[in-house]
């Protein structure tokens, strides 16, 4: 795998009208997420407020989405649910990113027992569906929002050290690294200063994609009763509250499911995108 | 020994020792649970000496590894617990249940190479014209939206505001379900020559299949599509232009095919996507399968049920595997292990 | 590949062709009913507890005695009579009581089943527990059951001992801990039914339906000739699945626990109509009794003050004469013993909740109130949450989880860590008091959903032993009043309302039970007699 110098991956990404579509979605997401307090035309309705006189409306000038089953405010709650999941995407990535990528540093370098432990540990977390693996896992632990995003950390970090150890095991045999070691460097020095660097575009591909990946997961997780909890506002336990009342409050669940939809959607163009610039092979 | 035989027998080596894995993993943190699993099997009204019998029957006052070694003398006599949920045997639930799910995987599976393939094709054909272009959209737009969103979106369409589908279920009411041979209502009706029953059953599965199906086809059309485009920058492409074939019969015959490779290997952890999803399709079209229980357990912290559940599924993943290596290395020999462990 | 694509496509568009016409479900039975509920069904009548687990036990099986029809007490039902003498109760079986087996019911399977109800210790098993000091045969058609003490309630009880088909269960049995009688047949009356009432199980999945067709043995009381001749009891639909069959004329009886505006919606259509079932569930807002702050009684009578009755009503009300709640004045749905109609309602008064509150030892803000909900009852968040906002005009913290059933049967077993307030409905599972308060408020029950406020009073207590030994109903009446003032006052939970299940019912059926005045069995769940339910299209 080469690595393509920024300008010239700026350049290739600029072209493609698909991958500008899907950084365009990423900052209108991320935007909304922000200035969700200023933004949304009844903060208050993301707590656990009810008004009892607007129940199930469907949408008017009022309420652009309608409102809910205790009479919140729908959009209200959905670009909250947009910060929510962004901010769990972002927390479970950071810290199975970081885990994933030392221990497959590890694995592809040191080679030997190191790499049969932490290969076979792999497989056997990568033999499980994830969402099944995760939805296990909170079948064991009290549903909140900590336990859920602790599952989903547990079950992502192989697919991290399945990435970096494919790099690490073709970039071994490259010339730069045989010259590091022939001049004495240290493992360490190897493994972080001169093979890492080359691993990420990989690993920042597969990060924006995970994005979208992680939302997906937490929401179906919520969807199932698994995830968050009421009254924060969570998009998959919006859409499987919603549905119980289709198809005469249509809005309570299509709203919601649309959101994550444009959301992963707008990640997943961003990182095929950078996939296509970077030429990483992810 | 031929070596693709020896490729499949340490495949399956590996995968026995995954799955041993997977049971040691499953069951530890089944152990590690807060509460007493005696307790939770009781439920709230049973008296300390029913709790301290069945600690004994279960052997739960030993320790965590002798433990796990009772477990794995009851998993090899087929004896998996008793579910809190049905009050049955773990095992006879996976084996009334996981037909259903099966079933409805298979189809999706079908669908979504018979759809995948073929638009994937489309869009390395016309590269970077409109077909791909929207081709791409289609297939990116699928990959992106959760099965459970596919499957409410279908259902408030061809169910409810276009009633064309059933809503729900495998069968309708007032049919009585085929006897059972496979399991699947499908194969079962028709080695039956209950014909009625067939299409009943078809009907019942193309809405939940099509949910379940989406996001794999889009995920397969990207594969084949990257493949494809990678083939047509081989020499022989080029050749075969300057011979003069026309652009269709390179695109059916030469660029395809290789390309196939590729995308077989990634069918497999397709399908394991599917059998997740499955548990967000069965929930939205009570669809009576293994995955539905799954949630119904998990809601209930029915512990024997969940690593029950689990491990089948853990199980199913690695068979399809093992059948996807072993077809990638009957259609192309070159393929060694090492290779198919690149790519994945 | 190609050719392939292709007949898979043609397969395909030949299998919707094709099966469009064929969509119309060929029903194979004239008058076929099909119902749901939203809990699993459990057919074996010595292990049900729950409201869908009821409706199969008195389809599937009888008991001795059943709910008196639009009355209080008890009527002849397997057995034709009985006497009472001291301690011992002697019932005389029905002559040509026949099994679906075509098994005579005898004297013998009372006792098979009264012994694998107690030895199994499961579902209604509590009711009997330590009271009956022998059963035995006096002869082929006589059973006499010697009590060890007075105990009023005993005959009330006997609704929840279904008789069960003891030749046919020892033939099913599988290996078990019971000596001879191996498992007591438990793993095969989960999947089969083996009783005398009017219907019998053709098939049965405790995760998807209950096929059920007429007992051609049946002699109890006369069956309607209208009755369906096939019963589907379906189970964990969707609400909105449901109102859609419904519309399509595929589904014939809700369940009692869709959402108000989805019946409302279903009424609307003018294929539906509704009919409820009163009596006999209290929806009780547990305080927790034994935590901080609300172990003090001035900070649950402060709770009590300030609930918003009305509000609450309004929540439920499905059309303008229909809700799926009544006001309830006291821990006594009416209908029962020492229900008292005659009390005003309650109301909210947050200036008594103010006063209450100042008299509490603690200081609320330095407790904050957890209040969980139901997970599978999406209406009761309304309620928690209308909690919510009344309980922080008092300047209290209160926080609102949703909590799975399943985890809340756990959480209560540990007063420490149990909430502070929780909204359960409970039924009486017999029609005498004594199955409702006992279960809740007697200090000597253990910790479960049912007494989750861990009362521990010497004065209550008195009362419910009392009720149990007092066999005189006029003077068990007044000590159930006297008992339901003395829990007024201690407030153990939020009277909110009496729960009533409203049915959302097709068109075309009938069930007289709910809908014709006198003819409601009062205790939950015992007026869906299929036989009586009628199929006029």
């Amino acid at each position: 795998m080469s690595a393509k110098s920024s300008s010239v991956a700026w350049t290739e990404f600029r072209s493609n009208p698909i991958s500008i579509l899907g950084l365009i979605l990423v900052v209108f997401c991320i935007a909304l997420a922000l200035f969700a307090d200023v933004i949304t035309p009844y903060p208050e309705h993301v707590g656990p407020i009810g008004d009892f006189t607007a129940i199930n409306q469907a949408p008017s000038a009022a309420h652009w989405f309608g409102t809910d089953t205790i009479g919140r405010d729908l959009l209200t709650r959905i670009i909250y649910g947009f910060r929510l999941s962004l901010l769990m995407a972002v927390l479970v990535l950071s810290i199975s990113m970081p885990v994933g990528v030392i221990l497959g540093l590890l694995a592809g370098y040191l080679g030997g027992w190191v790499e049969f432990v932490l290969m076979r540990l792999t497989d056997i977390f990568l033999a499980i569906p994830p969402l099944v693996l995760a939805m296990a896992i909170m079948g064991f632990l009290p549903a909140t929002l900590t336990n859920a995003m602790l599952a989903v950390t547990v079950m992502w970090w192989p697919w991290y050290t399945r990435l970096v150890y494919n790099v690490v095991r073709s970039e071994a045999r490259e010339g730069y690294v045989l010259a590091a070691e022939v001049i004495g460097a240290s493992s360490p020095h190897v493994m972080f200063r001169e093979i890492l660097p080359n691993c990420a575009p990989a690993v920042l591909t597969k990060l924006t994609l995970d994005i979208g990946f992680v939302v997906l997961m937490v929401s179906s997780l919520s969807f199932l009763g698994l995830g968050v909890q009421p009254p924060t506002p969570d998009l998959g336990s919006m859409v499987a509250d919603g549905a119980k009342y289709m198809p005469d409050a249509w809005w309570l669940s299509i709203f919601p499911a649309l959101a994550i939809m444009v959301l992963v959607l707008g990640f997943n163009l961003l990182g095929d995108g950078l996939r296509e610039a970077f030429d990483a092979e992810v | 020994m031929s070596p693709v035989l020896r490729l499949l027998l340490q495949r399956l080596a590996i995968s026995v020792l995954v799955l041993i894995g997977v049971s040691i993993l499953i069951f530890f943190i089944a152990r590690i649970v807060p509460g007493d699993p005696a307790r939770i099997a009781l439920g709230p009204n049973a008296s300390q000496a029913q709790i301290d019998a069945l600690r004994e029957a279960r052997h739960l006052n030993d320790p965590i590894v002798v433990q796990y070694g009772w477990f794995i003398r009851d998993l090899l006599h087929g004896d998996l617990g008793t579910s809190l949920y049905t009050k049955r045997p773990v095992a006879q639930d996976v084996a009334t249940y996981f037909p259903a799910t099966l079933e409805l995987v298979l189809y999706a599976g079908a669908m979504m190479i018979l759809l995948g393939l073929p638009l994937g094709r489309l869009a390395a054909r016309f590269q970077r014209r409109w077909p791909d272009h929207v081709a791409r959209l289609l297939s990116v737009i699928a990959v992106c939206t959760p099965a459970f969103v596919w499957g409410v979106i279908l259902q408030l369409t061809f169910a409810y505001i276009w009633p064309i589908f059933p809503l729900e279920g495998r069968l309708s009411n007032g049919i009585d379900a085929p006897p059972l041979i496979t399991g699947f209502y499908t194969i079962d009706a028709l080695l039956n020559g209950q014909i009625s029953t067939f299409f009943n059953a078809v009907y019942h599965l193309i809405l939940p299949a099509t949910a379940l199906a989406l996001s794999g086809i889009g995920q397969t059309a990207r594969l084949t599509r990257s493949s494809m485009i990678e083939t047509y920058r081989r020499p022989f492409i080029g050749m075969s232009r300057a011979y003069g074939f026309r652009e269709d019969r390179i695109s059916r015959r030469f660029a395809f095919w290789p390309s196939l490779i590729p995308t077989l290997t990634i069918l497999g952890l397709d399908f394991a996507t599917m059998l997740a999803n499955a548990f967000l399709v069965e929930r939205v079209f009570v669809w009576p399968g293994l995955s539905r229980y799954g949630v119904e357990v998990i809601m209930r912290k029915d512990l024997d049920a969940i690593v029950g559940v689990v491990l089948v599924i853990a199980a199913m993943f690695l068979i399809t595997n093992l059948v996807v290596d072993l077809i990638v290395s009957i259609i192309n020999p070159r393929i060694r292990l090492a290779e198919r462990k690149a790519k994945a | 590949m190609k050719t392939m694509t292709r007949l898979g496509l043609l397969a395909c568009s030949t299998a919707m062709l094709l099966a469009a016409p064929l969509a119309a479900p060929l029903l194979a039975q004239e008058r076929p009913l099909r119902l749901d509920e939203a809990a699993v069904g459990e057919i074996d009548p010595a292990k049900g507890a729950d409201y869908a687990d009821t409706v199969l036990g008195v389809n599937l099986y009888e008991a001795l005695v059943y709910p008196k029809q639009g009355a209080a007490g008890v009527q002849p039902w397997l057995a034709s009579d009985w006497t009472i003498d001291g301690l011992t109760y002697t019932f005389t079986i029905r002559d040509g009581a026949t099994f679906a087996s075509g098994n005579r019911v005898t004297a013998d399977d009372v006792i098979y089943s009264f012994n694998r109800l107690m030895a199994l210790g499961q579902g209604p098993s509590s009711l009997f527990e330590g009271r009956v000091d022998s059963i035995e045969a006096v002869d082929d058609s006589t059973v006499a059951f010697t009590l060890t003490e007075a105990f009023a309630p005993f005959l009330a009880a006997l609704v929840q001992l279904s008789v069960v088909d003891s030749k046919l269960a020892m033939e099913n049995q599988g290996e078990g801990e019971f000596g001879e009688f191996g498992d007591y047949a438990s793993a095969w009356l989960s999947s089969a039914s083996a009783g005398s009432g009017a219907y019998m199980t053709q098939a049965h999945d405790p995760q998807v339906e209950t096929v059920m067709v007429p007992n051609p043995n049946y002699n109890g009381a006369a069956m309607d000739p209208l009755a369906p001749d096939e019963v589907t009891y379906r189970y964990s639909l969707e609400a909105s699945t449901v109102r859609a069959l419904m519309g399509r004329g595929e589904h014939d009886i809700s369940s009692l626990w869709l959402p108000p505006e989805v019946l409302k919606a279903m009424a609307a259509d003018g294929t539906v109509h509704l009919a409820a079932e009163p009596g006999g569930t209290g929806e009780y807002i547990m305080l927790n009794t034994q935590r901080p702050p609300l172990d003090d009684v001035h900070c649950r009578l402060a709770l009590t003050s300030a609930y918003d009755y009305a509000t609450t009503l309004q929540l439920l009300a499905v059309t303008d004469d229909m809700a799926q709640g009544i006001p309830m004045n006291g821990a006594l749905p009416k209908g029962l013993y020492g229900a008292d109609l005659d009390r005003p309602m309650p109301s909210q008064d947050m200036e008594k909740a103010r006063e209450e509150l100042a008299a509490c030892q603690y200081d609320p803000k330095d407790y904050p109130l957890d209040i969980a909900w139901i997970a599978e009852v999406p209406a009761r968040e309304r309620l928690a949450l209308l909690m919510q906002a009344t309980f922080t005009q008092l300047g209290m913290d209160v926080k609102v989880t949703r909590t799975p059933w399943a985890l809340i049967t756990q959480q209560v077993t540990e007063p420490d860590t149990a909430p502070h307030a929780i909204e359960i409905a409970v039924s009486a599972r017999t029609p005498d008091p004594d199955s409702l308060v006992y279960n809740m408020y007697s200090s000597t029950v253990p910790h479960t959903w049912m007494s989750a406020s861990y009362l521990a009073d010497d004065e209550v207590d008195g009362y419910l032993e009392a009720g149990r030994t007092e066999t005189d109903p006029e003077t068990r009446a007044q000590i159930y009043r006297d008992l339901n003032a003395r829990l007024r006052d201690l407030a153990p939970a939020i009277y909110a309302y009496e729960f009533t299940g409203v049915y959302g019912i097709r068109n075309g059926i009938e069930v007289p039970n709910l809908e014709e005045e006198g003819k409601l069995y009062p205790t939950s769940g015992f007026s869906m007699l299929f036989k009586d339910i009628r199929v006029t299209d």
